[in-house]
């Protein structure tokens, strides 16, 4: 059951005193690409080198296909990884960087040629390493992760450096290798992108977990998109928006934001309930800004039921 | 998608063999292996021919009596020991500086494997080096001398144990420097804290009463390793390679103890 599964315990890291992974319990299944999001410095690199038994949790455990990393037997055969675009030796060429990590594991010399050509970087093979762009970087990191043909795959913001062409190409393979039933765990701090890449989402803040659902749900609740009202009568205007479903908080300076409302539907309760408005502004707040708030408001909510993810109005109010 | 390799999985684990073949991939690849060979040897080439011509125009040296023709022609060998020193370094802190350490992690996740692979490679590789070096400058500086100044064979007492003593002398170099950079992770620290320990210690403590500076890692392979006429006051040729042994688990087991703990 637990064969092709990364499955976080608990984990838990402080680098001094802060606190960068707390108490982070969620798994990774196969044939998914689960997205893992947060914004920068919330603990998803950290809790990646965890998972591949680089730095030690304080406390809770990680596991790959129900073991530690350090147990598996053949760990590039089992688990691939992309964790930074220049985790190779400058002075390396590609062809022989990916050697040496084959021979570390009996992978078959042949396999290099195979993944260089996957990953596109087959014409500079050769050349020493230190002179890659940040793009050719990335490939090669992932041409590494793919060296051992392995069943669960862990890409670290695998598309930063990347162009156009190359972030569409990232996508399709995510998406390829978790259609032939491996398990691929991806961060990034970019929503939109994990909104066309990944299935499910792990989304973390500030160390901790604050979702754990399906990219659907996510984005039907959590997307953030809101609007904000200025109103002598903010009262009057919250009772109303609340009796119609919506999710309405009063901000600092008075204004009302309110979410699971558009800005129309806003304009015609008004309409109707003679509200007076002074100014209505839909926004489309970004993930970032949700989790700085987030995160800000220390507010920890998962779902008992995975699916249903619902946002506090308070996470889209500037 | 062309990822179809299937890989038959032998009903083993990758171990020290694999990693030990890597580790070796990973020293030849680099420019700065084939570099620091070609330093070592053109260099203890070129000392060797300096210190014995010195000796043999110099006829009152050779004749000396404490002259040690076996001694003067390893004198190219210091360099050497210094460069496979610092390669030793640069085989721990360029993971490091590059990130390159944590593809070697995830590759070899038993941190003991892979520190015990880059033992057996460093100090084999360094061990293969000193053994050219050492019976290159000896021979070659006999031939310098022959006519002008007395000259040592194989054979004579102590001096095939001096050249095979250098030889070990410099993988005990290299693996002394691995382990400081295991400690020290940083190249340019690293380096920085081996040279100041093998030469500028040496310089520093030189008036110091009792005379520690014998005990440095350099007077150790100058004074003793490489000397088969007794040097005063130095310590004996055994004695001084079983101290740079010392040397070498202290900082092997610091390293390794460091490597252990650390996150990558």
């Amino acid at each position: 059951m637990l064969a092709h599964m990364i499955v976080s315990h608990q984990l838990t890291k402080r680098y001094g005193k802060t606190v960068a992974v707390d108490n982070l319990s969620f798994t990774v299944a196969p044939g998914l690409v689960t997205g893992f999001l947060g914004p920068n410095g919330s603990g998803k690199s950290s809790t990646m080198r965890m998972i591949l038994g680089l730095d030690a949790p304080d406390s809770g455990s990680a596991t790959v296909n129900g073991v530690a990393y350090a147990s598996l037997a053949w760990p590039l055969r089992e688990v691939g990884a992309l964790l930074d675009a220049k985790a190779f030796h400058p002075g390396r060429s590609a062809r022989n960087h990916l050697r040496c990590l084959a021979r570390t594991n009996d992978i078959p010399m042949n396999r290099v040629d195979e993944v260089l050509d996957v990953v596109g970087l087959t014409s500079v093979a050769d050349r020493r390493a230190g002179k890659f762009s940040l793009g050719m970087g990335q490939r090669l990191g992932i041409a590494a992760a793919l060296l051992g043909d392995p069943g669960v795959l862990l890409f670290d913001e695998p598309v930063n450096g990347l162009d156009p062409e190359g972030i569409r190409w990232v996508r399709h393979l995510l998406r390829g290798l978790a259609a032939e039933g491996r398990t691929v765990l991806v961060s990034s701090h970019l929503i939109n992108e994990m909104a066309l890449t990944a299935d499910h989402l792990v989304v973390i803040g500030r160390g901790t977990l604050i979702a754990d659902t399906s990219v659907e749900a996510f984005t039907a609740h959590g997307r953030g998109d809101s609007v904000r009202i200025v109103t002598p009568t903010p009262q009057r205007f919250v009772t109303a928006l609340t009796r119609a479903g919506a999710r309405p908080s009063v901000a600092d300076d008075g204004s009302i934001v309110v979410t699971g409302m558009l800005a129309a539907e806003v304009g015609e309760l008004a309409a109707r309930d003679a509200l007076t408005v002074h100014e209505l502004t839909p926004r489309r707040a970004s993930l970032e800004d949700a989790f700085m708030e987030l995160t800000s408001d220390t507010v920890e909510f998962r779902s008992s039921d995975a699916s249903a993810v619902s946002v506090p109005a308070t996470a889209t109010s500037r | 998608m062309t990822l179809t390799a299937t890989l038959d999985l032998p009903g083993r684990r990758a171990g020290l063999r694999q990693a030990v073949k890597a580790e070796w991939a990973k020293l030849h690849t680099l420019r700065s292996t084939k570099w620091a060979l070609v330093i070592t040897i053109v260099g203890a080439v070129a000392v060797t021919f300096l210190a014995t011509h010195g000796a043999r125009h110099q006829p009152g040296e050779a004749a000396a009596q404490g002259f040690d023709p076996t001694n003067t022609a390893l004198a190219g060998l210091a360099l050497g020991s210094l460069v496979v020193g610092i390669l030793g370094i640069l085989s721990m802190t360029g993971e490091y500086g590059s990130g390159t350490i944590r593809s070697s992690l995830a590759a070899t996740p038993r941190r003991g494997v892979f520190f015990g692979a880059k033992v057996i490679v460093m100090g084999v590789f360094a061990l293969a080096v000193g053994l050219v070096v050492s019976f290159l400058s000896f021979f070659e500086g006999q031939a310098i001398l022959s006519g002008a100044a007395p000259t040592a064979t194989l054979g004579d007492p102590n001096v095939l144990g001096a050249l095979l003593g250098s030889a070990g002398f410099l993988a005990l170099g290299a693996l002394f420097g691995l382990g400081i950079g295991a400690i020290i992770r940083h190249s340019a620290g690293a380096i920085a804290a081996f040279v100041g320990c093998t030469l500028l210690l040496p310089v520093l403590v030189h008036n110091v009463p009792g005379n520690p500076a014998r005990f440095m890692p350099v007077m150790l392979l100058g004074n003793s390793v490489a000397a088969v006429v007794p040097v005063y006051n130095a310590l004996s040729g055994r004695s001084g390679f079983l101290l740079m042994g010392l040397y070498t688990v202290v900082a092997l087991a610091l390293g390794a103890a460091a490597l252990a703990r650390r996150d990558a």
